[in-house]
């Protein structure tokens, strides 16, 4: 059922992008829309067995719109990923343990609504991380006990300046290794981030359409 | 179930016209006059319950003794509108027109119970074996009982002796889940000079999910309840009475399968009353009433003995209360009174050690304006040095419309205090790593926690904290009436509402290195509840009374339903799927709240062979328990705990006058929503299935 999932995205994916690539006389990029699967985001640290606080470390896992895939680039990068932190390449690093330096300009805002809704980039709401936490911390819901799930808040779009001043939206769908319909906090394996997004390749576009 | 509950309620329609044609012949052959109940605790002096220009509902001894009751919560929960919740392990609070149990206030002979260790007060702990009646007052009290009367009263009135001699009574019931109730209650009086005394011994074997893993949903338990009472006439028009309540429960208690430890609750209080008539218009009473709840818990490792954890609970309440009656005509009445809660705590994962007193006055006007009016006045004032005082106002009045139908309304403030907790607690989760502090808390824990280099980022300043935490209130109304059509037949509907602001919530006001966050409490949620509650008793004749009950709930929090209407909230019906707008339609409301709930009940007294009989059937739509799509709100596409009916039967015969037996059986239809694994919280906790058991009960 998964794989047909992911195969059915995937046969989209190259539909969509073959139909874009049948234009001749390219001036303006194509609006890319994309799903990744299963981005792997480990730390390490947190907490012990027994609840003391461990240091948190482990390298964040970085992402790169302009092409769709992670990258360990240490400047190439857009947003990375380390458990539920995420994190913009822009502005100033919290200092923890493993976190990259900010090289680009990169700068995010959670927006209300659908991804088919939000088609403009309102630019006054764009920050970036600062000394007092990182811009798209909350873009989960937490259930606590007994089910301690963590899902990504419906509604909750992350409107991106990548480094370089062009812009995406993303949705986060699952935190769990393969999206699965019914996750259990206890059995799926966590850290596995499957988002979609629309990049707007050509610079000082903000719309997505 | 569903269908069978329209059946019965069909064949009390149906009883119901027939009644109707019977009506004259009825009348004419029988004369029942029936004694009218009195209660106590809606105005504080005896009241006639048909006259009451506040809803209120009376459970006798009876009704009690029929249905074969040994614990009050299982008695609540056959009562209209009252549902019994599953709070923490073991616990089990009331639920009141959509109200949680934290804002009904529990009474014993018209002074509180204590022992809130998380807001909840268990109910599952009185025993019901003495009791004379039950009261219960819907509707925000607190102009005569301060806090936690926000969304009414319960008063659980015990036995007096009547008659002169020695009269004694012993009942035993035993059932499913080797659950046992043994009770003695001896009772002398002479003249002037009465004693009563309870004991009580309650077990249980508990019982367990499967898919619960190893751990029991209920942990096996012992529990003794021991009273004493003691009642003098020193004059005509003088009367002293001391009694005394002793509560000692012991619990296993095994939250996961690598610990294992043990509650132990200790609950105990005195009350001394001394009342005094002056003349026919005045008289006055003096009380002192103290209690203290004790509650232990450790937990230690299965493995190894090594302890994981270990908390106390030290509670204690001292109230002396004087209370004056007027009366200046038979038509009018006014009582006040004026005391002192004298309140301190002692507590694991406390930054002090509180200490409160409350000062509080109040007054009330009674009275008829002529034969078809009633108006009540009422006002209380609570100071307090913890947090704002209050001042709670009341007004409810009657009007007789015609000797078949009566109109009534009330209008009332309630409050509940911040509790020791929302104020001083201050604890870390050990497994987890977050930590709650209290509002007061706060100042001093901060700093420290910044200083132990455990904060990554403050959300919330300090600042925030300098004022005081609000206690939570509420404005209630309730309008409605009373039709009684016929001497045995009548019927009653109450429209209320309960405009609830000041809620307390906890929020997160700074993160932690470890990625957990601390939290704290604050004012801020505004909810009402609202709905309609049809209340409905047919006398066929003298051995066959049947009734049923009706309530509509919406128990909605008013940002969230902004939030709603505002377009604010969204879902998604997989993880794979995208997400959508919801509308102000899809939010259903609070958690653990059931649309509709109903309740229907036949009495059936066949004389020629001593013989009693009822069945009883409750009604609950379905209700959530949590969000389950990552919106934080309860909408209609996260998943609920299904509807279900639960019939109770039971039978008794009386031989040789003194002795009865009886057998019954709870949940005929062995009804059980178990968790489908051990992760699964949709489940229905307090209701183990099919309960078989068999009661003796002896007069001497």
């Amino acid at each position: 059922m998964k794989t047909f999932k992911l195969f059915t995205l995937l046969a989209l994916f190259i539909a969509f992008t073959s139909c874009s690539n049948d234009d001749d006389g390219v001036t303006v990029l194509e609006i890319e829309s994309r799903t990744v699967s299963n981005l792997h985001a480990p730390q390490t640290g947190g907490i012990d067995q027994m609840g003391n606080p461990l240091p948190i470390s482990g390298e964040f896992t970085k992402f790169d719109f302009s092409t769709g895939m992670t990258t360990t680039s240490a400047t190439e990068w857009d947003i990375a990923f380390r458990a539920t932190s995420i994190i913009v390449n822009g502005g100033v690093s919290l200092e923890t343990t493993d976190e990259p330096i900010r090289t680009g300009n990169a700068a995010a805002y959670f927006a209300t609504g659908t991804m088919a809704s939000i088609n403009a980039v309102v630019l006054s709401s764009l920050e970036q991380d600062s000394v007092n936490g990182y811009v798209m911390a909350q873009w989960y819901t937490y259930a606590g006990p007994p089910t301690h799930l963590i899902s990504p808040t419906p509604g909750k779009i992350l409107v991106i300046r990548t480094r370089d001043g062009k812009y995406a939206k993303v949705e986060i769908l699952s935190y769990y290794k393969d999206a699965p319909d019914n996750p259990d906090a206890f059995v799926d394996e966590e850290r596995f981030y499957t988002f979609n997004f629309v990049y707007q390749p050509n610079e000082g576009e903000i719309t997505f359409q | 179930m569903r269908i069978l509950f329209f059946i019965i309620i069909s064949f009390f329609t149906i009883t119901y016209s027939y009644s109707q044609e019977d009506q004259t012949v009825i009348k004419d052959t029988i004369l029942t006059q029936k004694l009218d109940e009195v209660i106590v605790t809606a105005t504080r002096t005896v009241r006639q319950l048909s006259s009451l220009p506040l809803p209120a509902l009376i459970i006798g001894k009876k009704e009690i003794q029929n249905i074969n009751s040994t614990r009050l919560n299982n008695l609540l929960n056959e009562q209209t509108g009252l549902i019994t919740v599953s709070e923490f392990v073991g616990g089990e609070g009331i639920q009141m027109q959509g109200l949680d149990s934290q804002y009904t206030l529990i009474l014993i002979d018209g002074v509180p119970l204590v022992g809130r260790s998380a807001g909840t007060l268990d109910i599952s702990r009185v025993s019901v074996g003495n009791i004379k009646q039950i009261e219960i007052v819907k509707g925000a009290s607190s102009s005569l009982y301060g806090s936690e009367a926000l969304g009414g009263v319960i008063n659980i009135i015990t036995e007096n002796p009547k008659n002169n001699g020695l009269k004694g009574e012993f009942n035993s019931r035993f059932g499913t889940f080797n659950t046992f109730d043994n009770s003695i209650n001896l009772n002398y009086k002479k003249e002037k000079f009465a004693v009563s005394t309870f004991i009580n011994r309650n077990s249980s074997d508990g019982y367990q999910f499967t898919n619960a893993a190893d751990l029991n949903t209920v942990d096996p338990y012992s529990n003794y309840t021991l009273t004493a009472k003691l009642h003098y006439d020193i004059s005509k028009n003088t009367k002293v009475s001391a009694s005394g309540r002793y509560y000692i429960q012991d619990q296993i208690y095994a939250p996961t399968e690598d610990e294992a430890g043990k509650i132990k609750i200790n609950e105990w209080n005195t009350h001394l009353k001394v009342n005094h008539k002056y003349s026919d218009k005045w008289q006055s009473y003096f009380e002192f009433y103290t209690t203290r709840y004790i509650a232990d818990e450790y937990l230690n490792s299965v493995i190894d003995n090594s302890p994981f954890s270990k908390s106390d609970y030290n509670e204690l309440l001292m109230r002396p209360e004087i209370r004056a009656a007027f009366n200046p005509s038979k038509k009018t009445s006014f009582i006040g009174g004026i005391g002192i809660d004298h309140e301190t705590l002692d507590r694991t994962d406390f930054t002090t050690k509180p200490k409160i007193n409350s000062p509080y006055i109040y007054l009330q006007y009674d009275g008829y304006m002529n034969d078809k009016l009633n108006v009540i006045l009422g006002a209380r004032f609570d100071n307090h040095s913890e947090y704002n005082s209050q001042f709670s106002p009341k007004t409810a009045i009657r009007y007789k419309l015609s000797d078949k139908v009566a109109l009534k309304g009330s209008v009332g403030y309630g409050f509940k205090a911040p509790d020791f907790r929302q104020l001083y607690f201050d604890f870390t989760n050990n497994f987890v790593g977050y930590t709650i502090l209290g509002y007061n808390a706060v100042e001093t824990a901060i700093p420290e926690l910044v200083e132990q280099g455990q904060i990554l980022n403050i959300v919330v300043p300090i600042s925030e904290f300098d004022g005081a935490l609000k206690p939570e209130n509420s404005v209630g109304y309730n309008f409605g009436g009373t039709y009684k059509p016929f001497s045995n037949l009548s019927m009653e509907l109450n429209l209320f509402r309960n405009d609830i602001q000041d809620l307390i919530d906890t929020q997160l006001i700074a993160n932690k290195i470890n990625g957990q966050g601390v939290f704290s409490y604050y004012n801020v949620n505004q909810a009402y509840t609202q709905g309609l509650e049809f209340n409905t008793t047919l006398k066929i004749d003298n051995h066959f009374k049947i009734s049923g009950g009706y309530q509509l709930l919406f128990a909605k929090d008013k940002e969230a339903e902004r939030a709603f209407e505002n377009g604010e909230v969204f879902a998604r019906l997989s993880p794979s799927s995208p997400s959508f707008q919801l509308s102000k339609s899809d939010y259903f409301g609070l958690f653990n709240r059931s649309r509709h709930m109903a309740n229907i009940k036949l009495f059936y007294t066949y004389d020629k062979w001593h013989l009693n009989t009822n069945i009883r059937g409750t009604y609950r739509s379905k209700y959530g328990l949590l969000d389950t799509n990552g919106n934080s709100y309860l909408d209609t596409y996260d998943d609920f705990v299904d509807a279900y009916t639960i019939w109770n039967w039971a039978i008794n015969k009386t031989f040789k006058k003194n002795y009865e037996f009886g057998v019954g059986v709870d949940n005929i239809f062995d009804f059980t929503d178990a968790p489908e694994s051990a992760t699964d919280v949709l489940f229905v906790g307090n209701i183990p299935g099919r309960i078989l058991y068999a009661k003796l009960n002896i007069q001497f």
